[in-house]
C-alpha cells in the first residue's frame, strides 16, 4: 500500500529580504545574515561558497541568476527539512506573482495598471492589445533549477490559462466582434482569447515543462468558481481538455477560495476535466480551530461531498491549514494563536485528514496540504506550520494503521 | 435633447495614490501623505467632471474601502468581520458585514460618504450607496430570524443616513441593487416573494427624504424585472447595457431611465458614436423623455486613466445625440 497522506505545499514561499533585494540591488555581507542564519536551520552546506559568489558578483545577471537558484534551494529545503513527500518548485521563488509573471511573458499583452483588490492591496490588469503568442519560456529555468537541487519528487504548479484570461481585459479580441448582443459579444471574444492562450502560451509551455522532465503539473486556476454560469464553466473544461491534450504526465487542479456557494460547481464539472487526476482544495480556512472527526466539529469540510457525489474519481489535495491572518481563540490542544497566525497542532490536521477520509471513503486519494501557498506567512511561521503538517499526517496514518 | 450624464459609483484611484497608500499599509509613508494624495486625485475627478458638464457631481468615494464599509460602519447592530468575501464575479473584495444585534443608525459622518468640502457649492452633487436587499444579501445575519424583519430594519436605518446626507446638500442619491439581477453566489435565484420584499425595502428606504433618487442595477439582465422597477417611487430607473436584453422589451416610461453605457470592467474605452448608436438603438424598445448616460458600475475596476477616459467618451456621445 502507497504511504497515506502524503505530504504537499501548494506553490508560494514568502520571499526572503536579500532575494528581493538582491534583484535590484548589490548585497554586502549584512544582508546575508538572515540567509547564514536559515542555511544552518535548512543544513545548506554550500552556502558559503553561494554566498561569496553572489557578494562577488559584479554585473546584475549573475547575480539576479545566482540568487534566484539559491532561494529556490533555500525552498527546496524547507520542504525536505519540515518531512514534506513533495518539493513543488521551492515556493516559486523564481516568479514575481502567479499572474503578472506570466503576463510579462506574452507578446501582445500589455500591463495597463494597478486596481484595487481591497482596502490597500491592488493587483496589475493587463490587457491584449493584439493576438498573444509566448514570447519565452516561462517556468523552465526555474524548473531545471529545481530538477538539479530537489531531493524530493516534484510537482510544476502553473497558471491556468481561465484565470489568466479573466484577470484580464480581452481588449483585441472584443473589438473584433461585432454582435449587437453585447453580453454574448463579450462571451465570444473571452472564448477566443482563452483558445488562443492555452495554443500559444500555456501548451508551448507544458511541452518544454514535461520535454525537460515534469512529471506533474498543478493548473492554478483560482478564478473558475467566480463565475457559476454554465457558459463559463463550460469555456473552463473547453480550455482545460485542450490544454492537457495528448501530454502524458500528471495533471492536477488547485482552486481555492470560491465563491458563496462554495465547490459545489467546480464539483459538477471535475468530472469532465481530461486527465485531471488531483484536485487541491482550500478547507481550513472555512473550518473551525476544534478537534473533533464530526460534522459539527469539521463544517468547514462539508462541500468535499459534492465531488464524490458527483462521481469525480481522483485525489484530494485536503487543505488543512490556513495560509491567511487569523484571529479568534484557539484551544491548546488545536494549535496556537500567534498574533496574526495560528499555528495548527498536529491533532487538529489530524482530524481533519480522518473527518475527510471519512467523507471521500479511500484514505489513498488523500493528500495533505495548506489551503494554499504560504507566500503571506514569514518562514518561521511557516516552518512550524508545515512541520505541524506532517506531525498530523503521521498521527492520522497511526490512526488507521 | 442631449442625455445627461454622470458617474455611478466608486472611481479609479490613481497610480500615484496608489502607490502612497500601498506604502502607507507598510507602515512606509505617513498618513498626512495618502491623505493629501487623495484629496489631489478627488479634485482632478470632479473638475473632471465639472469640465464635461456632468449633471450631478461626485467625489468618486476614492477613499471608501468597498462598497459597503461606510454604511456598515455607520450603523449599530453590525460588526466588521475579519472575513473578506468576493464582490460578485471580479476580482476584487469586500469586507462582509456581520449582523449580531437589531440594526439601527449609530456612528453617521458625512465624511465617510462624501467629501462636501471638496465638492463646489455652485453644482448639484450625488452620491451612491448600496441599497437595502443587496446590503443585506452579502452580510452575515446572525441576529435577525426573519429575512423581512432584517431588510425592513436595514431600510429604516439606511433612510435615517440618506437624510442626514440630504441634510447636507446632496441633491442625487443612487441606490445601487446589482443582487436584484444577478445572483452568482447563491443557489436559487429569489423568487417572487422575496423580489416583492426587495422592492418594499427600496420604498421604505426612501420615503420621506427630498433627494433625487435613482435605482441601479448592474452586472445582470434587468428585462425581466424592469418592469416592477418602473413602479419603484424613485425618480431614475437604470440598468446594464451590457448585461440586459432590451432586444424583446418594449417599454414607455415617463420614469427617466439610467442606461449603463460603458463597461466597467473593460479596458476597451468605448467609442462615442458607439455608445449614441446603442443608446438609440436601445430607446427603441424602452424609452422615456429623460435620458442619463452612465457607466455600467463602478469604474474603480479600470485603472485611473481608462476610467476617466470612459467618462469623456459619456460625455462626448452625449454631444451626439
Amino acid at each position: 500500500m502507497a504511504k497515506l497522506f502524503p505530504v504537499q505545499e501548494i506553490g508560494s514561499l514568502a520571499k526572503p529580504r536579500w532575494r528581493t533585494k538582491g534583484l535590484t540591488h548589490p548585497l554586502t555581507s549584512q544582508d546575508l545574515a538572515e540567509a547564514e542564519e536559515w542555511a544552518q536551520r535548512l543544513d545548506i552546506r554550500d552556502y558559503h561558497d553561494r554566498a561569496k559568489k553572489l557578494l562577488g558578483a559584479t554585473d546584475q545577471k549573475t547575480r539576479t541568476k545566482e540568487l534566484l537558484e539559491l532561494s529556490t534551494v533555500y525552498g527546496l529545503r524547507l520542504f525536505e527539512i519540515t518531512g514534506l513527500d513533495n518539493d513543488g518548485v521551492g515556493g516559486e521563488q523564481q516568479r514575481v506573482e502567479m499572474y503578472e509573471h506570466v503576463i510579462r511573458a506574452v507578446e501582445g499583452m500589455r500591463v495597463l495598471g494597478h486596481v484595487q483588490s481591497f482596502d490597500y492591496k491592488y493587483f496589475n490588469k493587463a490587457v491584449a492589445e493584439a493576438k498573444i503568442h509566448r514570447k519565452h519560456a516561462i517556468y523552465l529555468q526555474e524548473f531545471l533549477d529545481v530538477r538539479k537541487n530537489a531531493k524530493n519528487p516534484v510537482k510544476v504548479p502553473i497558471t491556468g490559462p481561465y484565470t489568466l484570461v479573466d484577470w484580464s481585459f480581452s481588449g483585441y479580441y472584443s473589438q473584433r466582434r461585432n454582435s449587437s448582443n453585447l453580453k454574448e459579444r463579450k462571451l465570444e471574444a473571452k472564448r477566443e482569447f482563452l483558445l488562443d492562450f492555452v495554443q500559444e502560451v500555456i501548451r508551448p509551455e507544458i511541452r518544454d515543462l514535461v520535454d525537460a522532465g515534469a512529471t506533474w503539473i498543478q493548473i492554478d486556476e483560482p478564478a473558475v468558481t467566480t463565475h457559476p454560469e454554465s457558459s463559463e464553466m463550460d469555456l473552463f473544461v473547453e480550455a482545460w481538455n485542450e490544454t492537457v491534450r495528448g501530454f502524458n504526465v500528471k495533471f492536477s487542479d488547485h482552486t481555492c477560495y470560491p465563491s458563496e456557494i462554495g465547490y459545489k460547481i467546480l464539483a459538477e464539472y471535475a468530472p469532465k476535466l481530461d486527465k485531471c487526476s488531483h484536485l487541491a482544495l482550500e478547507f481550513a480556512n472555512r473550518d473551525g480551530p476544534s478537534l473533533g472527526v464530526d460534522e459539527e466539529h469539521r463544517a468547514g469540510y462539508g462541500d468535499l461531498r459534492h465531488f464524490v457525489e458527483n462521481g469525480f474519481e481522483g485525489e484530494f489535495g485536503v487543505g488543512v491549514v490556513h495560509v491567511h491572518d487569523f484571529s479568534g481563540d484557539v484551544p491548546p490542544e488545536a494549535g496556537k494563536g500567534l498574533e496574526r497566525d495560528i499555528i495548527e497542532s498536529p491533532e487538529l490536521v489530524r482530524d481533519r485528514l480522518l473527518y475527510a477520509t471519512k467523507i471521500v471513503g479511500d484514505p489513498e486519494k488523500i493528500w495533505t496540504n495548506p489551503d494554499c501557498g504560504l507566500r503571506t506567512r514569514t518562514w518561521n511561521v511557516t516552518f512550524a506550520k508545515l512541520a505541524n503538517l506532517v506531525n498530523g499526517a503521521e498521527l492520522a496514518r497511526e490512526a488507521l494503521a | 435633447m442631449c442625455p445627461n450624464t454622470q458617474l455611478a459609483g466608486i472611481h479609479s484611484r490613481s497610480e500615484r495614490l496608489i502607490e502612497l497608500t500601498r506604502s502607507y499599509d507598510r507602515g512606509r509613508t505617513p498618513r498626512v501623505d495618502t491623505d493629501r494624495q487623495l484629496e489631489e486625485d478627488t479634485l482632478q475627478l470632479i473638475n473632471l467632471q465639472d469640465g464635461l458638464g456632468f449633471e450631478y457631481l461626485s467625489d468618486g468615494a476614492l477613499g471608501w474601502q468597498d462598497q459597503l464599509r461606510p454604511i456598515a460602519e455607520s450603523l449599530k447592530g453590525i460588526v466588521a468581520g475579519t472575513r473578506y468575501s468576493r464582490w460578485f464575479d471580479t476580482n476584487t473584495f469586500y469586507r462582509k458585514p456581520i449582523v449580531t444585534s437589531r440594526v439601527a443608525l449609530g456612528d453617521f459622518q458625512t465624511k465617510n460618504f462624501i467629501r462636501t468640502d471638496l465638492l463646489p457649492r455652485t453644482k448639484r452633487w450625488k452620491v451612491v450607496v448600496v441599497g437595502p436587499y443587496t446590503f443585506s444579501e452579502l452580510s452575515e445575519n446572525r441576529h435577525y430570524s426573519e429575512k423581512s424583519d432584517y431588510i425592513y430594519d436595514l431600510a429604516l436605518a439606511e433612510r435615517e443616513i440618506l437624510k442626514r446626507l440630504n441634510e447636507q446638500g446632496i441633491s442625487s442619491i443612487q441606490l445601487s441593487e446589482p443582487c436584484l439581477v444577478y445572483q452568482p453566489y447563491r443557489e436559487r435565484q429569489a423568487e417572487r416573494e422575496e423580489l416583492e420584499l426587495a422592492l418594499s425595502a427600496i420604498g421604505r428606504t426612501v420615503e420621506g427624504v427630498a433627494s433625487d433618487f435613482s435605482i441601479q442595477t448592474y452586472f445582470g439582465d434587468a428585462s425581466p424585472i424592469l418592469p416592477k422597477l418602473l413602479e419603484l417611487p424613485v425618480d431614475t430607473v437604470g440598468f446594464d447595457l451590457f448585461e440586459t436584453d432590451y432586444s424583446r422589451l418594449k417599454i414607455e416610461t415617463s420614469k427617466r431611465l439610467a442606461f449603463g453605457i460603458v463597461d466597467s470592467r473593460d479596458s476597451n474605452v468605448e467609442d462615442p458614436s458607439w455608445i449614441a448608436e446603442t443608446t438609440t438603438r436601445a430607446r427603441k424598445h424602452i424609452s422615456s423623455p429623460e435620458l442619463t448616460l452612465v457607466p455600467n458600475s463602478d469604474l474603480k475596476f479600470v485603472p485611473r486613466q481608462v476610467a476617466d477616459a470612459k467618462a469623456q467618451a459619456l460625455a462626448k456621445a452625449s454631444s451626439l445625440l
